[in-house]
């Protein structure tokens, strides 16, 4: 990617789980980063789609997030199981058009600490920031 | 039902390399049902292709249509007042749908999106295992459903071949010996004494015909 | 020149019989077929030839039986029905006749992705067992598939083969009988290491009273080194062979585990000779045929009788 990592396009698609509030807390994000941010929030992680994915890179985003539950914790079991296969999935068919498969990441989310979703999405954020990947 | 799966993007990219209007049409049928070409398939294949004429500077439009089934004049006659508009047709409906599209519409380029392999059932979420073959000639009620043509690597009527071993096939270990199945299906039902006959040689014309079989039926013409 | 099935009349006799196989070259060379002939010739009854096996592309079970015949041997035609359509299966038959071959052995064939061709299209129009019977009709009824009748009917000597060590063991007497009631004269069985479980099935098909309604030969395949038995254990579909005898192969330095091998198969042999029901052995020495007048010596079966 050429842009600096300030620059890019980010979609988090997450489950709801993770934060009963997400729907509050990730107004400061959204004010901040405007269009170059977008929450996806779902009922659970194991109900994205690959097409979902698909969509969300054409359009434009330059990195797409899945943020799932711990493993063990999925409180559907295995949503996140799922989700895991979907991304591949996805990340598969985007090597075959000569992408990245980075440009899509899963993240599974350490048991324990409860982050917000703003904090989730800020720590991932800085992450990049410090990434190799530019 | 048909079973069918998507060809290496690749290959699709060169199919449709001098176009710049692309109609993708998916088939609601067999094809959706395997996961290969149905309304989400139609999708994801659209995504990555608009993707990479963008990121490669081409001008390239796709249009995404999926019809209930593609193998039927009713349906296929949808296309009817929007495919002048495109290049060619990339479909996503096993061959027979691809063809009978093309004979509506001979003047417009067609082409598979898909490698149709075979019939078969959807053993589990995800699986689909080939267990027809069409030979025209159903015998499955003296093998205790269990097709010998289909699942039998060698067709065998007579079986089982000596490489049998442990209820495996001998090319390949995940692969049921059919006729192990057979037996003991036949046993645990008390009718081994299908078994007791040679069962003679199969009539193949039924299978392989004169060209293109077809089913020709008066009372249902118009 | 023999116009009879050497092996028939053996049988018949009431000799213990004794065949050997001869794998034919992956080339055209006639020569290679006719120098194995010569090392089996006064040792055995009949050479069975094998026809394209594991799928690997040889010169002809029927080129390498006309060859053999011209050498003064009783061949054992191997045909598998995985290579040919019931057309050119009985055109063959007939050849085979014509040549002067009296003995056809029938079998399935080991899967074309075996081979060295496993893009082929494996035909199996016909199975082994529909084999055996196309057979037995074209000589005892003078007529092919379908009906239609031959000007001169075949005259063939008909084997199968049996696998007492495949599964579902339950089963293989009854595919014995199935192959019998099909037409099948003689059997021959897969190389036997398991003595004990051979009995078994030997006591199974003694129960199905087919001990007096076929000639039963059995298998044996000298072992040429502990590899070879760990190989076949391991890769080859259909083996039993028991620890026993591997380790017994392996217990032996390298250069002394041809012997041992000999001798294994010559106390299997003997083994044979005292069972009821057991008319002969046939010996698959694979690329080792010069084993074969060996064994066959240390098994006190030669000379072979006069028939």
């Amino acid at each position: 990617m050429d842009k600096k990592s300030g620059d890019l396009n980010i979609a988090i698609f997450f489950c709801r789980q993770l934060d009963p509030d997400q729907d509050v807390n990730r107004r400061t994000l959204e004010k901040e980063m405007g269009e170059r941010i977008r929450f996806f929030p779902l009922p659970c992680s194991g109900r994205i789609d690959s097409l979902h994915l698909m969509r969300a890179l054409e359009a434009g985003a330059d990195k797409v997030y899945l943020v799932t539950c711990p493993e063990g914790a999925c409180h559907y079991r295995e949503g996140n199981l799922r989700a895991k296969k979907r991304i591949a999935y996805a990340q598969s068919l985007i090597q075959e058009i000569s992408l990245d498969r980075d440009r899509l990441e899963l993240v599974v989310t350490a048991p324990g600490k409860r982050l917000t979703i703003d904090e989730l999405a800020r720590e991932l954020l800085s992450r990049d920031d410090k990434g190799a990947k530019a | 039902m048909i079973t069918a799966e998507r060809k290496p993007i690749a290959e699709i990219k060169e199919m449709i390399a001098a176009c710049k209007k692309v109609l993708v049409v998916g088939c609601g049928s067999c094809v959706a049902e395997c996961a290969a070409g149905g309304e989400k398939e139609v999708g994801l294949l659209s995504s990555a292709l608009r993707m990479d004429a963008k990121a490669s500077g081409k001008d390239l439009e796709i249009r995404e249509m999926t019809l209930d089934r593609q193998c039927v004049y009713e349906f296929i006659d949808q296309l009817t007042d929007v495919i002048d508009q495109y290049d060619i047709v990339l479909s996503l409906a096993c061959g027979a749908g691809v063809q009978a599209v093309a004979e509506v519409f001979p003047k417009v380029p067609i082409v598979p999106a898909l490698n149709t392999t075979f019939l078969g059932e959807t053993k589990e979420a995800g699986l689909w295992i080939e267990n027809c073959r069409g030979c025209g000639d159903c015998k499955l009620g003296f093998f205790a459903a269990v097709c010998p043509v289909t699942r039998c690597a060698k067709g065998l009527f007579n079986g089982p071949c000596g490489g049998s071993r442990t209820d495996r096939c001998e090319v390949d270990p995940d692969v049921p010996c059919a006729w192990q199945l057979i037996i003991s299906r036949l046993e645990a039902t008390g009718r081994l004494d299908l078994l007791r006959k040679v069962h003679p040689p199969a009539d193949w014309s039924k299978q392989q015909g004169k060209g293109p079989r077809k089913i020709s039926r008066e009372d249902q013409r118009a | 020149m023999i116009t009879e099935s050497r092996l028939k009349k053996v049988l018949h006799k009431g000799d213990f019989a004794v065949t050997a196989e001869c794998g034919p070259p992956k080339g055209a060379d006639p020569e290679v077929v006719r120098s194995k002939g010569k090392i089996l010739k006064n040792h055995v009854d009949s050479v069975n030839v094998t026809d394209n096996q594991t799928g690997v592309v040889r010169l002809s079970s029927l080129a390498a039986c006309a060859l053999l015949k011209a050498e003064g041997l009783d061949p054992v035609l191997q045909m598998v029905v995985r290579d040919r359509n019931r057309i050119a299966l009985q055109s063959d038959v007939l050849g085979a006749s014509a040549l002067g071959i009296r003995n056809i052995l029938c079998l399935s064939g080991d899967h074309q992705c075996f081979g060295n061709q496993p893009q082929a299209k494996g035909v199996f129009d016909i199975d082994s067992v529909q084999l055996i019977q196309t057979v037995r009709r074209m000589r005892d009824a003078g007529e092919v598939i379908g009906g239609d009748k031959l000007a001169s009917p075949p005259d063939l000597f008909i084997g199968a083969v049996a696998n007492p060590f495949a599964d579902p063991f339950k089963y293989r007497a009854a595919r014995l009988a199935t192959k019998v009631e099909a037409g099948a004269e003689f059997i021959q069985t897969q190389c036997i290491f398991n003595l004990k479980r051979f009995k078994e099935w030997m006591a199974l098909v003694k129960e199905y009273g087919l001990t007096n309604k076929v000639y039963i030969l059995g298998g044996i395949t000298p072992i040429k080194s502990a590899r070879m038995a760990e190989y076949m254990a391991k890769q080859v579909a259909g083996m039993d062979i028991p620890q026993e005898v591997i380790d017994r192969v392996k217990g032996v330095p390298a250069k002394e585990q041809r012997q041992e091998g000999i001798k294994i198969a010559v106390e299997a042999i003997q083994a044979l000779r005292e069972m009821d029901g057991v008319h002969g052995v046939h010996i698959m020495a694979i690329e080792w045929e010069e084993a074969v007048p060996q064994i066959v010596e240390e098994a006190k079966l030669f000379p072979r009788p006069q028939v």
